[in-house]
């Protein structure tokens, strides 16, 4: 009966893969950097699978302490040329970076909120937990916020960080 | 002889520049009024600031059947004030007599949107007007034809005159003239803005109702909840967002995905503002559900659950390892009393947005 289950279960999931691509070639996610950038990026996840990757952990609803991997946000970020580090001082203080979602969903941080040289926090953009590829729901990619009481800024399906100066008008 | 010459001449100028300046006189910029609980996250293009003028004349193309194959509808013909600019219908009527292949949307608080339609396909108001006006399915007509039309319409090059400084008629100021009333559309005196400013006292159903549109469910602690605000968002009751909310477990519409080309797009639709939503049944992105009772059973009963369905409406419930919101009957009125808290009577009967051509 389990077996019968599970077999509906993956049938399933074929078919609503097949219905699309069988009508068009599905675009692959890919994560672009962009704004008050030295270089714009885009990333595919095979680019970011060659990048040096962390550990990074985040509680789940029921508490549970799950295990993200994924590459620190400031080597991208230094891979777009943005400030960081020494950079961070003066105006660029007034940098912030926007984290944009597939659904629209979007979140901010200042730039020194997640540069080493302000904070020991590492945030990551995880590309696997627990040894497997995020699932698609979430991933491919998804920001790991440790330390946050809140989970809302650890964002599903990330597509783009953009980062801007704040200018009051 | 040169000097006089020299004098006449920069006295000429000089009196063309000023009847110049007269002549063209600059409308005075609309003022947009809303509450500040609606934020200033608002979308106004640079080139197209919001004028007194501006806004008369999109008022009148909103209204105008002159802009449709056979002037016989006009963008009020399915967006009808008094429904909160929808039209009621599943799906509306094109000139052709063909079928949309989507719900109508309601035109209110567009300030705060900036990726238009059901997909987000339209990047801004001006960019959307132009597919009603020009879809052989809508409107039917090309936007060369409506300038060739409103030209040899009395008052028309006046209005467009004033509104735009212009002698001529463009293609662009009739999308730039529709946008800026659209995003004069704003509705937000409805009871719950009276609550809101201390005006109104809710019933004890309506209070539950707003309680459990903002609360997300923790059965461990007691806490009730329907987690709507998580999409919806805060008093405006909109956000752009574009989620797949279970509705099918094979779209039959891949929605946003036809846009952006990524499966994880897959039946994913904008989530809609809930303002008037009384008003604007039937509803979803296909006008499956004609009453909110059979909206808010979907979302507390029948919300498909797979892969792409939103992470949000899969793992809230009412109960401890719950598989739905599983909110009783009364819980659900509750709710339903405070959509109905959204209605904007002043809205929809506000004459600086009804049809000024009717008698």
């Amino acid at each position: 009966m389990i077996l019968i289950r599970f077999c509906f279960v993956v049938l399933s999931i074929s078919v609503i893969f097949f219905q699309g691509n069988s009508q068009t070639a599905a675009t692959k996610p890919s994560l672009k950097v962009s704004g008050q950038v030295a270089k714009l990026l885009t990333l595919t996840a095979e680019d970011l699978s060659k990048m040096k990757h962390v550990t990074a952990i985040l509680k789940d609803r029921g508490g549970k302490n799950v295990n993200y991997s994924g590459v620190p946000l400031q080597d991208i970020l230094g891979l777009a040329g943005v400030s960081t580090g020494g950079q961070l001082r003066g105006e660029n203080l007034s940098k912030y970076l926007l984290v944009k979602c597939a659904d629209g969903y979007e979140v901010l941080f200042s730039l020194a909120e997640v540069d080493s040289s302000f904070t020991d926090r590492v945030i990551i953009l995880a590309d696997s937990t627990e040894g497997s590829p995020l699932p698609s729901d979430r991933g491919p990619f998804r920001l790991i916020v440790p330390g946050e009481k809140k989970p809302a800024r650890s964002s599903y399906q990330v597509l783009e960080f953009v980062i801007r100066f704040a200018a009051d008008k | 002889m040169t000097k006089l010459f020299l004098t006449i001449l920069l006295m000429g100028i000089f009196l063309i520049s000023i009847n110049a300046l007269l002549g063209s006189k600059v409308s005075p910029l609309y003022e947009i009024k809303y509450p500040a609980y609606f934020g200033d996250r608002i979308f106004i293009p640079a080139d197209n600031t919001t004028t007194e003028a501006g806004v008369k004349l999109g008022r009148m193309l909103f209204y105008e059947t002159a802009l449709s194959a056979g002037n016989t509808i006009s963008c009020g013909t399915c967006h009808k004030q008094e429904l909160a600019f929808t039209d009621g219908k599943k799906m509306s009527t094109g000139i052709d007599g063909s079928l949309q292949s989507r719900n109508t949307m309601s035109l209110a608080n567009l300030l705060w949107v900036s990726n238009f339609f059901w997909d987000g396909r339209a990047a801004g108001l001006e960019e959307q007007a132009k597919t009603p006006l020009t879809s052989p399915h809508e409107m039917g007509q090309s936007l060369a034809i409506s300038v060739a039309k409103l030209k040899k319409i009395e008052n028309y090059p006046l209005l467009f005159k004033e509104a735009f400084a212009s002698d001529s008629i463009s293609e662009q100021m009739i999308v730039k003239a529709l946008a800026q009333f659209e995003r004069t559309l704003v509705s937000a005196d409805s009871r719950y803005d009276q609550y809101l400013r201390g005006e109104y006292k809710p019933t004890k159903s309506e209070l539950n109702g707003i309680s459990l549109f903002y609360t997300s469910p923790d059965p461990l602690k007691n806490i009730r909840g329907a987690d709507c605000a998580h999409c919806h968002g805060g008093p405006k009751t909109y956000t752009e967002l574009f989620q797949n909310n279970g509705l099918d477990s094979l779209p039959s519409d891949r929605g946003r995905e036809l846009v952006t080309g990524l499966d994880i797009d897959r039946g994913r639709f904008r989530v809609a503002g809930l303002r008037n939503i009384a008003a604007t049944a039937p509803y979803m992105h296909d006008g499956r559900f004609e009453t909110l009772e059979e909206v808010v059973d979907h979302y507390n009963e029948h919300v498909v659950s797979n892969i792409l369905t939103s992470p949000f409406l899969r793992d809230r419930s009412n109960t401890l390892n719950g598989k739905s919101l599983d909110l009783p009957k009364d819980e659900k009125k509750d709710i339903l009393a405070f959509l109905n808290m959204l209605t904007d009577s002043a809205f929809i009967s506000d004459r600086n947005f009804s049809n000024p051509f009717s008698k």
